[in-house]
This record gives C-alpha cells, sequence and structure tokens, in this order.
C-alpha cells in the first residue's frame, strides 16, 4: 500500500476544527493571555527583571501551568473527540496506515499547543523582557525553546494515553499536578523522566534561564525528549492498529 | 439450530464470496454476542434482521474489521480485515450512531471520506455520491443542521464516495421518512445489480421484504436461517401456518376440510375462511381433494401470514 | 402468527383499556423530597455507586491517595508511640496541617468528579427534565452542590478518622486517651465542612459553565492553580512598587485562604506562605466564607440563565 501521506494535512485540518470553538478557544486565550498581562503588571510597577520574571511568571505560570494545560487539553483531545462523538469509526475505516493517523492527530495537537503557548512567552517577552536588552531577548529565545519542547513532548505522552482510557484528562492533570509538581521537586533524581526538565533543559542550548533548577544539559534534554516522542508515538500506533470498539452487544 | 436452509446466495462475477465467515463468534468476558456464526454472501443486497442485542451489531464490526473475532474466521474479499486497513479501500461503512462530525457541511463529509480513501478526484466523487442520495439542496449546509434523515443518507454518500466492493450499513434506514426510506432502497438494488455486496441489519420487517430478498436471521447471537426468506418460511413446517381461502360455498369446504388430520382448524370469517395448517405443501393436496369431493369452487388461495414479520416473529420465539 | 387473528378491520368503534398503569392516586411528596432523591443519587454518582467499576476508580483512588498517609501513621501507631515514648518528635500528620500536607488530591478529586456531577445533564440537554418536575432550578443547584460538598466532606473526614483511632491506640489507657483526643479532633468537624463546601462551590460553578467535561477540568485546575500563583506574582511585584493593598490579594487564593482558616479553626499560626501575617486569622476564614458564598451565587445565577 502506497503511504497516502497527502490525507495527512486532512485530518490535520478536521482535529482543528474538532480541537477548537468558540468557548473553549476562549478559554485557552485567557489562559495563554495570563503571562501577558502579568508582564504588563511587572511593567506597570516600573520593573524590568530577567531574573524575577523568569522565576516568578516563566517558570511559575507559563511553565507549570499553561504549557501543561494546554498540551494536555489538545494531546487528550485530538483522539478523545472523535472518541467521544463516535466519529473515530469514519476516520478508522479508510485505507491509511495507523501511523499516519497518529502523526496526524499528534501533529495537529502539537501546532495547536506550540502556537499558543509560544504567542504567549513572546508577547510576554516583548513587554517585559526585550527593555532588558540582548539576554532578555535570548531569555526570550530560550523560553520559545522550552514551549516547543515541552509541547510536543506533552502532547507526545498524551496522545497515547488517550487511546487506553476515557478519563485520559484527569490522568494527565494528576500527572502533572503530582508528577511534575510534587514529586519532582521531592525527588530530583527524577529529572530524566520529567518533561518539566527536558523543556528547561532544551532552553540552555539558547540561554541559561535563572531559575531555580536546570538539571539536564541541553542535549540530554533533546535527545531524551526524542526518545520520548518516538517510543510514545510506536505505542499509539500499535494501540490505534489493536483498536477494538468495547461496550455492547448489540 | 442453525440449519442453513438454502444454500447462499452465488452471485455471478466474484469468484470468491465477498463475505465469509467460518465459525466465526464473538465473547465480551462471558457475555457471548455472536456465536458460531457461518456463511458467505456474494453479490446482491442481503438484510440481516434480529431483534435488539441479536448481535447484529458486533457482527457487522467483525466484518468492518473492528472487532475480532474470538473464535473462528471472518473474510472480507478473501483478507481478514482486522488490522488490516488496505481493505478499507473495498469497504463502505455505515455505522448506526448517528454522530458525524457536525461542523462539516455534507459535501465536505462527504469529500473528506474521498481525500481519506486517496481518491485523486474527490470533489467530484463526493459531488455524485450526494446526488446518488438525493442530498444536493442540503450539500452546503452544516451537518449539524441536518434531520435524522439527512444524517443518516450523508452518513450513506460518505460510506459509497469511493465506490465501494461491499457495502456495510447498521440500521440504514433510521431515521428515513417512507419516500427517502424506499429512495435508499433503489440505491441500494442498484449498487447490488452492478455487481456490489451489501450487508445491512434491521429490525424493521417491510425493509426487508422490499429489497433483500436474501436474509440472515440472527436471533441471541446465533445464525437463525439464511436465505430466500419465503423459502425458509416454506420450511419450517413444524409451524402452522394460516391460509386464507375463498370458494364458492366457504362453510360447505370447511366441514370437508376438518376431516382431514393436516388441518388444524378452520374458522369462517365474512372475507373468506380462515385455515390454520401443519404442512403447506400437504395442504395444497388437501384442498384440491376437498374442494371436488365437497363440489365447491375455488375462488382464491392466500397465505395469510406469509409475511417476513410472522417468519421473525416465529424464529424469535422458538 | 398475529396478523391471522387481527379483527380491527371489521371493528368501526375503539377501545381504550384501562389496563390499571393510568392513575397515579398515591402521596406526592413534592419539592423536598424531589431535591433529597437528586441529592441521594447525585451523591452516589460521585463515589460511582450504580455505576461500573470504571466510575469507581478516580474517586475512589484519590480519596484512598488522600488517606493513605494517615492510615499509614494508624498502621504503625505502636512503633510511632514508642519513638515519641523515646523523645524523638517524629514529624507526624496531625488534624490541622493534614489538608495543608495533602490538600493537591482534593484539588485533583473536585476536578476528576465535579464535571461529572454537571456536565452530562447539559451536554445530553436533560436538565428539562429537571426542570419540569416538582424541583426547581435552585433546588438541582444547591442539591448537586451538597451533595459534592457531602463527597468531598466524607473523604476529608476519613483521615481525621484515622488519625484519631491512631493516636487513640497510641495512648496507654484508650478511654483516657479518647478523653483526650476529642477535643483536639473536634474543631476537624467544622474546618473540613468549610474546605468542603467552599471547594465544591467554586467546582460546580466552574463546572457549569461548560457542557464538555473536558473544558471544565481543564478550567477548574487551570483556576486553582493560577488563583494561587498570580496573587503571589503581584504580590512579590508590588513589594518592589510599593502597592500596600497586594498583601490583601492572598484572601482571592482558594486553597491558601482554606489551608489559613483550617489553622484558625485550630488556633495554630498561620501558614499562608509567601505572605505575610498582616491580616488576622479570622480573615481568611471570612474570605473562605464569603468566597463559599459568591460561588453558590453564580452556580444559582447560571441555573437561573442555562437553556433549558
Amino acid at each position: 500500500m502506497p503511504a497516502p501521506v497527502s490525507v495527512l494535512p486532512e485530518i490535520v485540518r478536521i482535529t482543528f476544527r474538532q480541537l477548537l470553538g468558540r468557548r473553549r478557544t476562549l478559554l485557552l486565550l485567557l489562559l495563554a493571555a495570563l503571562p501577558v498581562l502579568l508582564a504588563v503588571i511587572f511593567r506597570l510597577a516600573g520593573q524590568v527583571d530577567v531574573k524575577e520574571y523568569s522565576t516568578g511568571v516563566f517558570d511559575t505560570v507559563s511553565l507549570t501551568i499553561v504549557l501543561p494545560l494546554t498540551a494536555v487539553l489538545f494531546g487528550t483531545g485530538a483522539f478523545g473527540a472523535e472518541n467521544d462523538e463516535g466519529t473515530i469509526l469514519y476516520l478508522l475505516a479508510k485505507p491509511i496506515p495507523r501511523w499516519i493517523i497518529v502523526a496526524s492527530k499528534a501533529l495537529a495537537a502539537v501546532l495547536l499547543a506550540v502556537s499558543l503557548t509560544v504567542a504567549s512567552v513572546v508577547l510576554g517577552g516583548l513587554v517585559e523582557l526585550f527593555p532588558a536588552g540582548p539576554d532578555g531577548v535570548a531569555a526570550t529565545e530560550a523560553q520559545v525553546v522550552a514551549m516547543v519542547v515541552g509541547s510536543i513532548c506533552y502532547v507526545a505522552l498524551f496522545v497515547p494515553l488517550s487511546l487506553f482510557t476515557r478519563r485520559a484528562l484527569v490522568i494527565g492533570i494528576g500527572y502533572m499536578l503530582v508528577w511534575e509538581g510534587a514529586l519532582s521537586f521531592m525527588l530530583p533524581g527524577i529529572a530524566n523522566l520529567s518533561i518539566r526538565q527536558y523543556a528547561i533543559g532544551a532552553s540552555t542550548a539558547i540561554y541559561r534561564l535563572p531559575l531555580e533548577e536546570t538539571r539536564l544539559p541541553a542535549d540530554t534534554a533533546f535527545v531524551l525528549s526524542a526518545i520520548l516522542v518516538v517510543v510514545a508515538m510506536a505505542i499509539a500506533t500499535w494501540r490505534l492498529r489493536r483498536f477494538e470498539l468495547s461496550g455492547g452487544s448489540d | 439450530m442453525t440449519a442453513e436452509v438454502l444454500p447462499a446466495p452465488v452471485a455471478a462475477p466474484v469468484a470468491a464470496p465477498a463475505i465469509e465467515l467460518a465459525g466465526a463468534a464473538r465473547w465480551y468476558g462471558n457475555v457471548v454476542a455472536v456465536n458460531d456464526v457461518s456463511f458467505s454472501l456474494g453479490a446482491g443486497v442481503t438484510g440481516l434482521l434480529g431483534p435488539n442485542g441479536a448481535g447484529k451489531t458486533t457482527l457487522l464490526h467483525m466484518l468492518a474489521g473492528f472487532l475480532a473475532p474470538s473464535a473462528g474466521t471472518v473474510r472480507v474479499l478473501g483478507r481478514s480485515p482486522h488490522r488490516d486497513p488496505s481493505v478499507y479501500r473495498q469497504i463502505g461503512l455505515v455505522p448506526e450512531r448517528e454522530s458525524v462530525y457536525s461542523f462539516l457541511t455534507g459535501f465536505e463529509y462527504v469529500r473528506y471520506n474521498g481525500r481519506l480513501q486517496g481518491l485523486a478526484n474527490a470533489d467530484s466523487a463526493a459531488r455524485v455520491a450526494i446526488a446518488r442520495v438525493g442530498l444536493e439542496d442540503a450539500a452546503d449546509r452544516p451537518i449539524g443542521t441536518y434531520s435524522k434523515g439527512m444524517r443518516q443518507r450523508a452518513k450513506v454518500a460518505g460510506a459509497l464516495v469511493h465506490e465501494p466492493q461491499v457495502l456495510l450499513l447498521d440500521e440504514p434506514f433510521n431515521g428515513m421518512d417512507p419516500r427517502q426510506r424506499l429512495a435508499m432502497m433503489d440505491l441500494l438494488g442498484e449498487m447490488a445489480n452492478a455487481g456490489r455486496t451489501i450487508l445491512f441489519s434491521s429490525h424493521i420487517l417491510e425493509e426487508v421484504e422490499r429489497i433483500g430478498t436474501e436474509i440472515l436471521v440472527m436471533v441471541a447471537g446465533r445464525l437463525a436461517a439464511s436465505g430466500d426468506f419465503r423459502a425458509i418460511r416454506a420450511l419450517m413446517t413444524d409451524r402452522p401456518h394460516t391460509v386464507t381461502i375463498h370458494s364458492s360455498d366457504d362453510r360447505k369446504l370447511a366441514t370437508t376440510l376438518m376431516a382431514d388430520s393436516a388441518v388444524f382448524a378452520v374458522e369462517l370469517q365474512p372475507n373468506g375462511l380462515s385455515v390454520r395448517t401443519a404442512h403447506l405443501s400437504a395442504f395444497r393436496r388437501i384442498v384440491a381433494t376437498s374442494c371436488q369431493a365437497a363440489q365447491v369452487r375455488l375462488l382464491e388461495v392466500l397465505p395469510a401470514d406469509e409475511s417476513l414479520e410472522s417468519v421473525f416473529d416465529y424464529l424469535v420465539r422458538r | 402468527m398475529s396478523t391471522a387473528n387481527r379483527v380491527t378491520a371489521s371493528s368501526p368503534t375503539g377501545n381504550i383499556y384501562d389496563l390499571g398503569y393510568r392513575h397515579y392516586d398515591g402521596k406526592r411528596r413534592g419539592r423536598w423530597y424531589a431535591a433529597w432523591s437528586l441529592y441521594v443519587d447525585s451523591l452516589r454518582g460521585i463515589w460511582g455507586f450504580g455505576r461500573p467499576m470504571s466510575a469507581k476508580a478516580a474517586p475512589f483512588i484519590l480519596a484512598g491517595l488522600y488517606a493513605f498517609p494517615a492510615a499509614i501513621q494508624l498502621a504503625f501507631s505502636s512503633v510511632i508511640a514508642q519513638s515519641v515514648k523515646e523523645g524523638n518528635a517524629a514529624n507526624l500528620f496531625e488534624y490541622g496541617n493534614y489538608f495543608t500536607g495533602l490538600g493537591i488530591l482534593m484539588i485533583l478529586f473536585c476536578v476528576a468528579q465535579a464535571p461529572e456531577v454537571v456536565c452530562r445533564d447539559q451536554r445530553y440537554q436533560v436538565l428539562p427534565l429537571y426542570f419540569t418536575r416538582a424541583m426547581g432550578r435552585s433546588d438541582y443547584a444547591l442539591a448537586r452542590l451538597a451533595s459534592l460538598s457531602t463527597a468531598l466532606f466524607l473523604a476529608l473526614m476519613v483521615p481525621m478518622f484515622a488519625l484519631f483511632v491512631g493516636d487513640v491506640l497510641m495512648g496507654a489507657d484508650a478511654f483516657a486517651a479518647i478523653g483526650t483526643e476529642l477535643p483536639k479532633s473536634l474543631p476537624s468537624i467544622p474546618a473540613n465542612l468549610l474546605v468542603a463546601v467552599s471547594m465544591a462551590s467554586i467546582s460546580l460553578a466552574l463546572s457549569s459553565y461548560s457542557p464538555r467535561r473536558a473544558y471544565s477540568a481543564i478550567g477548574l485546575v487551570a483556576y486553582f492553580l493560577l488563583m494561587e500563583a498570580v496573587p503571589a506574582i503581584i504580590y512579590g511585584v508590588g513589594q518592589h512598587a510599593g502597592w500596600t493593598w497586594a498583601d490583601k490579594l492572598v484572601l482571592t487564593t482558594p486553597i491558601t485562604s482554606l489551608q489559613a482558616a483550617t489553622d484558625w479553626f485550630f488556633g495554630r499560626s498561620l501558614t499562608a506562605r509567601g505572605f505575610p501575617d498582616t491580616l488576622g486569622p479570622d480573615a481568611y476564614v471570612l474570605a473562605c466564607i464569603a468566597s463559599a458564598a459568591l460561588f453558590t451565587g453564580i452556580l444559582l445565577f447560571r441555573y437561573r440563565r442555562v437553556a433549558a
């Protein structure tokens, strides 16, 4: 069977429309606008400070809240919306290799998560960091890298999760609060298994953000991210290949 | 009990049967949804009948590759559909659930299906499919605004946009009004005449009676009967038949008929004699001889319950 | 076989048979009973009773994790009692600091279960079925709120009970121990009641604004996390800029305020992290009560307006 890669943009386009709706988009725009708002407050207080902003806003809000929430919503929603509506049958009853379906869904979610989170840090950076000079510009660039790597990794993790359980979103949020939040502070050893640390590590390729903990060097972070993505996509493809309709006998 | 009543309909052009099940079974935990079902189908329309919970949908999902058989084999066009996406090039599926991408217009939806099938000319194929189900007027409205019947037709259009060899439809007539139903039946008939294999499930019998002379009857997960439904009916000799007879002297004929052991009951009705009998073929001879003996002129003999509903009713109750 | 027996064609008159089920002459219990029924059903639903096993997983796992440390402490109470006697003051959970330490699991409980309580009724458009009964819109909202509050309160009290039993067992004389433990443990009832009602009102008010569970859940987490982070950030900035009003922002935090209010009930010193102690402890209690009232108002307002 020739690999009909041409269907990829079709699936991506439909997924966009499933994931974006008026009110839902509004919720996410509010979320992404928050760091920008905080940047404005920083400026109103007459404070232009790369360190304060990086730890206070980028770390605690963008990296810890906005990024994982955006990614968990899009990542679990990519297949979740099809599953909820029961439209997944139309997608699966097509002569398309399953890895292309997985790749399309993940790509759509990544594109949305990246555009939202990157726009958020860029706008925040323009307001608060650029006035701080070259350091501020570099810090903004580093934040963009962190958002891109973080979006890709989180989405890669949540897409297969949504193929295993209907409560993927809640499990994803639990993972984000407990594993990435509480446990990674208590157990520094799990840095190798923390997407937050991948994102921070990757950003050091551009600039070392003044954060409280940077545990992975850039190259390690990139390698681990790549492994995560490949393994997650493989699991998702395997799972989709074995897809069975659940439920009743009628 | 699963006596195959007639040989499966053998279609002309396809050498191997398009759909073939051998001992197929599917269970969920310890609930058996489909139990040891074997049949094969060639070109033509076949109705899959049974009450709710009989396992029709499970069977269709196995054929569509969304469920692996727990035992036995399921083959579509000679291949096992589970975990072989390439077979979908030749399968069109209309699932029972009404869900569709409500934000797409009918045309967009059908075209999307065409593109996912890899059609180079998805636009024109979509237009053809939309026209076939008679949805041209609503094609540019979002499916979310459709009525049930329109949604059902959009689903059918999406399933036949790539001209599949095998079309599987789960309760396709749900929500359609009688006129749309007739049009859809004609469409399925046309496609069958063009050499395609069409299997649709239904619990409404008139639907099947009209287009599907071939039926598969499922009861409680098992195949209870298959073949031409009138033939099935005739072969179920242990079941009483009711025949209505008009003659020149019903009362006189009734007394003669009552004398024969093959006749259970005779009832005089304003519109004729209602006779209950065990053996239809034997009864035909009896009627002839009785008329001669009683010197009554036979005007009309009607099988009163030769409708699919009664066949079905009987099978389900057995 | 039915076809042969049809005689309708020859009988032009129609009959309606009274088979005895057309009338209900029994007592009608009215509005309160309807609301009570919804409350009970909703409470069962939150814990997944009468639903498949998969529906029980989330509430029981989260409540179980929340109670886990207390259960461990209970299981090893004799060992702990020994080491306390030897003068090693172990870092133990008490009634007053339990929610402060493990409250994140209760946030997760709300995120997982609050959307289950209210979203589906809107999604599947069954609200008219409720509102055309003896029950009004406000009754519906309050019954749902009461059920989630009760569920949270139960989850919050299980570890309290475990701690109580553990502490009693640690004492040499159980009856004497009960006498000393009881007054110490009693404030956990009003404290956890406040926590339960406050978290439930926030969760349901926010959840009720989306018919889709996923978006409700995201909105809830975002609210709980951001309303913790943002006031702290603004307070930090304000210190540099000399914004004297900024320390009052702590009263808008949902969880930190509850933790501080819990401290008030137990007469402990404040643990509102990152903020100064300029506000009296009772300010937090008032803030939590005000927040619960506000979100209950939002919930009622929502159900006054929601299309049914």
